[in-house]
C-alpha cells in the first residue's frame, strides 16, 4: 500500500468569527491524485494554503512527506511541496528560464541550471525557455507555472485550478502532464470546479463545503446517495423513468408491470452523474 | 535559522533583472538626480549671469564667512570662491533626496511587482524565510539607490570643478561631503527602503503606500530649507549626529519589520 505523503488531520481555520474550513481530514498517497471539489467560498483555497504552509490552521495537524508541519519543520515541509496557483504568477519581464532559475536557487538546488533544463523538458517547454514569460499564451504560462512547481521535484503537488481559463487543447495538455505525476509517485491534490476533469483525472474526489461532505472514488461517489433511477422501455416504444430507493426493488417493479400486461423491451439502471451527486451534496439546485 | 545568502541573492538578482527591464521604476530616481543637481548650479552660475554681478557682489550669502568654523574646508577660500563653496555645501544636502526617491520608487515597484504579477504565493511556498524575503527586497534597490547617489555626487563634484572658481571643488570634497555620501547617504537609503517595504506590505493600496513613504522627504527638505535660510549651518559634526539618529531609526524600522511581518500577513496584504 502506498504511503500517505499528504495528511490533513481535523483541520479547522477561522477568520475572525467566520469558519472557512471545519474539521477537514484527508490524505493523499504516493501515486494518487485527489480532486478537491466545492462551490465558491467552500474553503478550497484556504485548504490549499493551509497545506502549503501559507496559512496556519486554527486547529488540526498537517503531515507532509511523513513530517508533521510545525514552526520548526515548516521550511523543510515547503521543500516537499510544489504549488501551482490559479494565476500563473510568473515574473513577466523575465524569460521562462530566468523565472525557473530563480526558483531553483530559492529551493537551494545544487545544480539549478540542470534542474531547469530537466523540468523544461518534462513540461515540453524547452523550446520556449528564452521567451519572456509575459509573451507566452495562457496555456504556455500555465505549463511554465507547472514547471516552477516541479523544478525541485517535490513529492507533493498542490494544484489550484490548473486548467482554469485554458482552451480545450491546452487544458488537455496540462491534464496529461498531471496524470503523468501518478507514475512519478507524487501525491497530487487538485482543486477544481471542473467536474469532468475531476472525474477523468482523480483517483478520489473530495467534496468540500466548509466541511468535507464526501471523499471517495468517482464510481463510488456516483453510486452513493439516496435512490436511483431505472429507465424502462416498453414494446410500444414508450420509455418510463422509475425512481427507486434501492436497485434491489427493480425485479419487483418489473414483475408488477408484466403482471399488468405491459411488454418490456429493456430495463436499464441510470447511472447518476457526478454532477448530480455533487449538487445533491452541496445543496445547490441543478 | 540563519539567513541564506543563496536565497537572498537569488531573489535580489531576479529583482535586478526585472528592474533593468522596467524604465518606469528607474525614471523617477533619474529625474531626482537632475532635479537635485540643477538648483545649485542655477544659483552659482545662472543667477550671477542673469543679475550681471557675482554672488559676492550681490551680498546674498554674506553669512558664508560665519560657516568657516563649522565647515573648516572653507577656511582656505575667500571672496566669491568662498561663497560658491558655501552654496555647494548647502545644496549637497539636496542630493540626499536622490536615494530616498530612488528607494521609494524601486522598493515600491519591487513589492508591488510581486502583487501585480500574483507571484507572491508561489514565492512564499519556497523555503525563503520572511527575514530573507525582506533582505532580498531591500538589497537590489539599496545597491541601485546608493550607486545613483554616488553617481550624482561624482557629477556634482565634476560640475563644480568645471564651473566654479579654483579651489572650490577641493573645499567641497572634504569631511562633510564624505560623511554625507559615505555614511548618511547609505543610512538614509536603508531607512527609506525599510519604510517603503514595511508600508507597502502593510498598505492595501500602492498609492497610499507611496504617499506614506514620501513622508521621509519632509524632514530632509525642512532641514535643507532651514539651513538655506540661514537658520543654522550643518557641518560634519551635525551630519555625524544625523547619522547616529539614522542608525537608531534603522534599528527601530528593522524591529518593526521583524515583529510585524508574518507570512500570512504578507500573503493577505501583498495582493
Amino acid at each position: 500500500m502506498a504511503a500517505d505523503l499528504l495528511v490533513a488531520d481535523r483541520l479547522t481555520r477561522r477568520f475572525a468569527d467566520r469558519v472557512a474550513v471545519r474539521d477537514l481530514s484527508l490524505s493523499v498517497a504516493s501515486g494518487e491524485i485527489v480532486a478537491l471539489l466545492g462551490p465558491n467560498g467552500a474553503g478550497k483555497t484556504t485548504t490549499m494554503r493551509m497545506l502549503a504552509g501559507l496559512v496556519l490552521p486554527t486547529a488540526g495537524r498537517i503531515t507532509i512527506n511523513r513530517v508533521e508541519v510545525t514552526g520548526a519543520t515548516a521550511g523543510a515541509a515547503r521543500r516537499a511541496i510544489g504549488l501551482l496557483t490559479e494565476a500563473p504568477g510568473l515574473w513577466e519581464r523575465l524569460t521562462v528560464r530566468a523565472n525557473l532559475l530563480t526558483y531553483a536557487r530559492l529551493q537551494g538546488l545544487a545544480d539549478p541550471g540542470g534542474a531547469v533544463e530537466r523540468v523544461l523538458e518534462q513540461v515540453d517547454l524547452a523550446d520556449r525557455a528564452h521567451d519572456l514569460a509575459g509573451k507566452l499564451s495562457k496555456g504556455l504560462k500555465q505549463r511554465a507555472a507547472l514547471a516552477r512547481a516541479l523544478v525541485h521535484q517535490p513529492p507533493v503537488l498542490l494544484l489550484d485550478e490548473p486548467t482554469s481559463g485554458l482552451d480545450p487543447a491546452s487544458a488537455r495538455h496540462v491534464r496529461d502532464l498531471i496524470a503523468g505525476f501518478r507514475q512519478d509517485g507524487r501525491a497530487v491534490l487538485v482543486s477544481t470546479h471542473n467536474l469532468g476533469e475531476a472525474e477523468a483525472l482523480a483517483d478520489r474526489i473530495a467534496i468540500l463545503k466548509t466541511e468535507l461532505l464526501a471523499l471517495d472514488s468517482p464510481p463510488a461517489l456516483r453510486g452513493a446517495g439516496e435512490g436511483a433511477t431505472v429507465s424502462i422501455t416498453f414494446e410500444d416504444g414508450t420509455t418510463q423513468a422509475v425512481a427507486v430507493t434501492d436497485l434491489a426493488d427493480v425485479p419487483a417493479i418489473v414483475e408488477r408491470l408484466v403482471h399488468e400486461g405491459r411488454r418490456i423491451i429493456s430495463v436499464v439502471p441510470q447511472r447518476r452523474s457526478l454532477e448530480d451527486v455533487y449538487l445533491q451534496l452541496v445543496g445547490a439546485e441543478p | 535559522m540563519n539567513p541564506s545568502w543563496q536565497r537572498i541573492t537569488a531573489l535580489a538578482r531576479k529583482d535586478a533583472g526585472e528592474l533593468a527591464r522596467n524604465p518606469g521604476a528607474i525614471l523617477p530616481a533619474l529625474a531626482m538626480v537632475l532635479g537635485a543637481l540643477f538648483p545649485p548650479f542655477l544659483v552659482v552660475v545662472g543667477a550671477p549671469m542673469i543679475a550681471g554681478r557675482t554672488l559676492e557682489e550681490s551680498g546674498e550669502f554674506a553669512g558664508a564667512v560665519d560657516a568657516i568654523p563649522v565647515i573648516p574646508e572653507l577656511a582656505a577660500l575667500s571672496g566669491n570662491a568662498l561663497i560658491q563653496a558655501f552654496v555647494f555645501h548647502q545644496f549637497s544636502l539636496l542630493l540626499l533626496l536622490v536615494p530616498v526617491v530612488a528607494a521609494m520608487s524601486l522598493a515600491t515597484h519591487a513589492v508591488i511587482g510581486e502583487k501585480t504579477s500574483k507571484a507572491l504565493e508561489p514565492l512564499l511556498v519556497t523555503p525563503i524565510s520572511t527575514v530573507e524575503l525582506l533582505m532580498a527586497k531591500t538589497l537590489t534597490p539599496f545597491v541601485f539607490a546608493l550607486a545613483l547617489t554616488w553617481l550624482a555626487a561624482v557629477l556634482y563634484l565634476i560640475g563644480i570643478g568645471v564651473v566654479a572658481e579654483p579651489g572650490v571643488w577641493q573645499a567641497v570634497l572634504g569631511a562633510r561631503t564624505a560623511i554625507l555620501f559615505g555614511l548618511l547617504g547609505p543610512l538614509v537609503t536603508l531607512a527609506a527602503l525599510q519604510l517603503s517595504v514595511i508600508v507597502s506590505s502593510r498598505a492595501t493600496d500602492p498609492r497610499s503606500a507611496q504617499q506614506l513613504t514620501s513622508l521621509l522627504i519632509v524632514p530632509i527638505t525642512i532641514v535643507f530649507v532651514a539651513q538655506l535660510m540661514g537658520a543654522f549651518v550643518i557641518g560634519p559634526a551635525a551630519l555625524l549626529l544625523g547619522a547616529v539618529g539614522c542608525v537608531a531609526l534603522n534599528a527601530i524600522l528593522l524591529w518593526i519589520g521583524v515583529v510585524t511581518f508574518e507570512r500570512e500577513t504578507i500573503l493577505t496584504r501583498w495582493r
